[in-house]
């Protein structure tokens, strides 16, 4: 142990000889290990966002969208549609389903007097509130008979309210949607920003049917969002509304469907799989990036034995045995790699700070990465200083003394 | 097996060395016998060639003779591997060398302690030994220094505290005095014989007559083989001829004298 904290000492010292030279040896740790650390709380942040949208958006939702999606990829038209009649009839025979909406989702222009913005329009029935989870900050969401009226009323987020009316009053005013006056109804809570840095607050919600009649001309939705009496439900309900649409759109056994069900579970599912995608990836760069840095400490771990072949020569006429010189040098490796690796550490902490300040992205550093970016440093540090250290060892004493 | 003489601490048998450079065998040396008592003072002199590096590279355990046999404080070292070999160099052989040879990194109080940190046990008082074996040079002002901070002779009386600080059997000098002016010169001979008197042996490798004059015992190396051998009538005392020599003016700047 004594030992080894004299290794490390002569390491530092050695290391300290050469500032700039070990600095440049460990700038390939330090960018590898530092864009590994730094790419992993991105993606570990933009994991926990994608999660926490969704589960914000509120539990247990099943999502039915319109059309076969290998279809689509296929024959490319004769898209099928969900009306009114797929969720009266669900509606009507789900026995696992608490709420649900038919969806029309698009993009518009917003104006109030001069001002402009371009929200996301979500159109849903009154039940939407509830689906979307959302939390009313002033006024009223739109009701019952708001929808079955076709109501050109709206309920407006915080970026809307902010862009359109400053630090006014919206309730009551007159926005135009498409060319549409609306009047406003209510304005929602901040939901803050999503996964990958989208304004959650930028939306505007109106009723279904003034959405298909009067802005669209539509007679059917984009999506019909449904939610299960519990978690443990949710894939039991999506197979039941599965059959219950099969059967009231006259889809034959052993034919394909004309529409997809998709529920959280399944979403997360495939984030899940996306981010496993990610990791892989960022560990491929990594490890290119590691290894030449590694190959960087090789190299410069030679010259450091050529240089110092006559104090390994001392060493050993002194008394030192192959090994004590072996870790010697070894112990400078791994010392190079490993302060590289704490430096990467340093500056992926510094990044993911300057991102998650200055930018809409969302970082989470967690304490895996940073284990695994110093495991392998000293790992990096340990084969690549082996063959120098190697060398070193087997130096002959008497050549070495010699050895100008 | 050897038949101990106690006082006997080394004692060669017919030792050849044969290098191979390329094709051509090289005999450096071919049959030495020699044996060396505890406490005497031996100088080992001959022309370049004459194989005195490698019996001394042999003697120290550097190297490993290719035939013969050769026994240090009664171990047979012949037959050691490499590691085994480094055991004894740190343990019975302390080296002094021509340039020093210190680590430039490191200060007095670190090169001296150099052979403890190769020691495999444990030694006890490491600190108190150490600055005894600085003591004993002359150097204790100068512990926290570097070695570039030294004149010459202060150097190689470091290499000498650093030879004496494991307790070695013997002390192996090769040509101490060669890079010295003959003043620091003397005075490095004038260590050695205080060190002699306290006990140590020592082999001294040396091309001089007047340093080899210092000693008990000249052995003249020539080809590879032993050509002569001669007691020193009348030793001469390092200690008388500095107290003849005229200071040079430099030598002011030195501080210590021993």
């Amino acid at each position: 142990m004594k030992r080894l904290l004299e290794n490390i000492r002569i390491a530092f010292q050695a290391l300290f000889l050469n500032k700039l030279r070990s600095f440049l040896t460990m700038l390939g740790i330090i960018i590898g290990v530092g864009a590994v650390v730094a790419m992993l709380s991105i993606g570990a942040g933009a994991q926990q966002s994608v999660i926490g949208s969704i589960e914000g958006m509120g539990a247990n939702l099943i999502y039915i969208i319109p059309g076969n999606p290998e279809d689509q990829l296929v024959s490319g038209g004769q898209q099928a549609k969900l009306t009114i009649d797929d969720v009266r009839a669900i509606e009507r025979e789900a026995t696992l389903v608490t709420e649900i909406s038919p969806v029309i989702t698009s993009s518009s222009i917003a104006s109030y007097l001069n001002k402009s913005t371009r929200p996301t329009v979500n159109a849903s029935t009154e039940k939407g509130r509830e689906i979307f989870n959302m939390k009313i900050e002033k006024g009223k969401f739109y009701s019952k008979s708001d929808v079955s009226n076709a109501s050109s009323v709206a309920v407006i987020g915080q970026t809307v309210v902010k862009n359109l009316f400053g630090k006014m009053d919206p309730i009551g005013k007159i926005i135009k949607l498409d060319g549409r006056n609306f009047k406003v109804i209510g304005t929602l809570e901040s939901q803050g920003t999503g996964t990958f840095g989208n304004d959650q607050d930028n939306f505007i919600y109106i009723p279904v049917t003034t959405a298909q009649n009067k802005l669209y001309g539509l007679d059917s939705y984009n999506m019909i969002m449904a939610q299960s009496i519990s978690e443990e439900d949710i894939d039991e309900a999506s197979e039941e509304i599965e059959s219950i649409l099969r059967r009231h759109r006259g889809i034959r056994f052993g034919e394909e469907e004309d529409f997809m069900i998709q529920n959280q579970t399944q979403i997360l599912e495939a984030i899940n799989t996306i981010t496993g995608i990610f990791t892989v990836v960022i560990a491929g760069i990594a490890s290119i990036a590691l290894l030449v840095g590694g190959i960087g400490i090789m190299n410069i771990m030679l010259v450091s034995v050529t240089e110092r072949t006559r104090e390994i020569g001392i060493r050993k006429a002194i008394g030192a045995k192959n090994r004590d010189i072996l870790i010697q040098f070894l112990v400078e490796s791994i010392v190079l790699s490993v302060i590289g690796g704490i430096f990467g550490i340093l500056f992926a902490v510094f990044v993911s700070a300057i991102l998650n300040r200055f930018t809409m992205l969302e970082t989470s550093i967690t304490a895996l990465p940073i284990i695994i970016a110093l495991s392998f440093s000293t790992v990096i540090g340990l084969f690549f200083g082996i063959f120098p250290a190697m060398r070193a060892a087997r130096l002959n004493p008497i050549d070495a003394l010699r050895h100008e | 097996m050897l038949e101990n003489n106690s006082d006997t601490i080394i004692k060669t048998i017919d030792i050849t060395k044969t290098y191979r450079i390329g094709s051509i065998k090289v005999n450096a040396l071919r049959g030495i016998d020699l044996e060396i008592a505890r406490g005497q003072f031996v100088a080992i002199m001959g022309p370049s060639g004459s194989g005195k590096s490698t019996l001394m590279n042999i003697i120290g355990c550097l190297d490993t003779p290719t035939s013969g046999q050769y026994f240090l404080n009664s171990i047979d070292i012949s037959k050691l591997n490499d590691n085994e070999l480094a055991g004894i160099r740190n343990k019975e052989v302390g080296f002094v060398f021509q340039t020093f040879n210190l680590l430039s990194r490191t200060n007095i109080y670190g090169n001296v302690e150099l052979p403890m940190i190769y020691s495999k046990d444990r030694v006890p008082n490491k600190k108190k030994k150490i600055l005894e074996a600085i003591e004993s040079v002359g150097l204790s002002d100068w512990i926290k220094h570097r070695p570039s901070e030294l004149s010459g002779g202060e150097k190689q009386r470091v290499a000498i505290a650093r030879a004496l600080v494991n307790g070695p059997s013997i002390i192996l000098a090769d040509e101490p005095t060669g890079n010295l002016d003959s003043r620091t010169g003397e005075e490095i001979m004038h260590i050695f014989q205080k060190l002699n008197e306290q006990g140590k042996t020592i082999i001294l490798v040396t091309h001089e007559l007047d340093i080899a004059k210092h000693t008990h015992r000249i052995i003249y190396l020539r080809d590879g083989i032993i050509h002569g051998q001669e007691e020193v009538k009348n030793q001469l005392s390092a200690e008388k001829i500095l107290m003849d020599m005229p200071r040079l003016e430099d030598r002011l700047v030195e501080k210590h004298t021993v």
